[in-house]
């Protein structure tokens, strides 16, 4: 059966194949509003500090799809029923990327609406471990999908 | 007299060949019976093997996952469903009733499987 990639129903009925799709956008907003944060910080840069909050608000608004179509892949294809292994440390650890993503994004927002109050530093390690913990969520997600495995 | 033993020895002995005979031939029977009850597929390397499978009616087909990875089983008609399959765990289901029945695994969608029943 040949699938035309431009047919609108291979996107909308594409099932939790979406989540797959849908996960690279805050993984690579959040690693970019991070790199940009950090440079801006050694650099006292306020365009690249700009430029890492408007990434920061992409990724936290981009996680909100990707948080449905991951918990509507476990309703749909797994019929909901209790994860083990691989898969609930996926979901766990995706729970604690979406909970650090957003909690950096506060802080970023908070700071943004009280000019005279600067980013506090303890950000930082924040965002360092988000970011780890980002990544390693991501792994998990490639070896279940089979990106990161032999097939 | 010695003629009259010879013919009965002869007769024991034949009598003896054809009990052999029909009970090797149940144990063979009940052999491949027994085979051909219980089927194994192997998940391995996002794969279903053997992919296409026929069994007689009364089958029992067992999925085992050798992969790293959880997989399902999942009939498309909805006849049979495992639970997610951690490494080396296994899915049994016995096929009562004769037809096709196709599934997948529910994480990998493109693993496809299918059980003809004769």
């Amino acid at each position: 059966m040949s699938v035309n990639p431009f047919d609108l129903r291979t996107v909308l009925l594409a099932k939790h194949a979406q989540h797959v799709v849908l996960i690279h956008f805050p993984i690579a907003l959040f690693t970019a509003a991070v790199a940009f944060d950090y440079f801006g910080q050694s650099a006292k840069s306020r365009t690249l500090a700009a430029a890492a909050y408007f990434n920061l608000l992409l990724a936290a608004v981009s996680i909100v799809p990707v948080v449905s179509t991951g918990l509507a892949a476990w309703r749909w294809a797994l019929e909901g029923q209790k994860l083990k292994g691989m898969l609930l440390m996926h979901l766990v650890l995706g729970c604690i990327s979406s909970a650090l993503i957003w909690l950096v994004f506060w802080i970023h927002l908070r700071s943004r609406r009280h000019p005279e109050v600067p980013l506090p530093k303890y950000r930082l390690p924040i965002e360092a471990l988000a970011v780890l913990i980002v990544g390693l969520t991501g792994h998990l997600g490639g070896f279940l999908s089979g990106v990161n495995g032999p097939g | 007299m010695r003629r009259s033993v010879s013919i009965a020895v002869l007769l024991a002995t034949l009598g003896l060949g054809i009990a052999g005979l029909g009970a090797g031939t149940r144990n063979f029977a009940a052999s491949a019976q027994q085979k051909l009850q219980t089927l194994e597929v192997k998940i391995d390397n996002f794969s279903f093997g053997p992919m296409e499978l026929t069994v007689p009616v009364g089958t029992t087909v067992t999925w085992t996952n050798r992969d790293d990875i959880p997989h399902t089983v999942v009939s498309t008609d909805k006849v049979f469903k495992s639970q997610v399959l951690d490494t080396d765990e296994k899915f049994s289901f016995t096929f009562s009733k004769a037809g096709t029945y196709p599934y997948f695994c529910s994480i990998h969608p493109k693993m496809t499987g299918k059980v003809v029943v004769q």
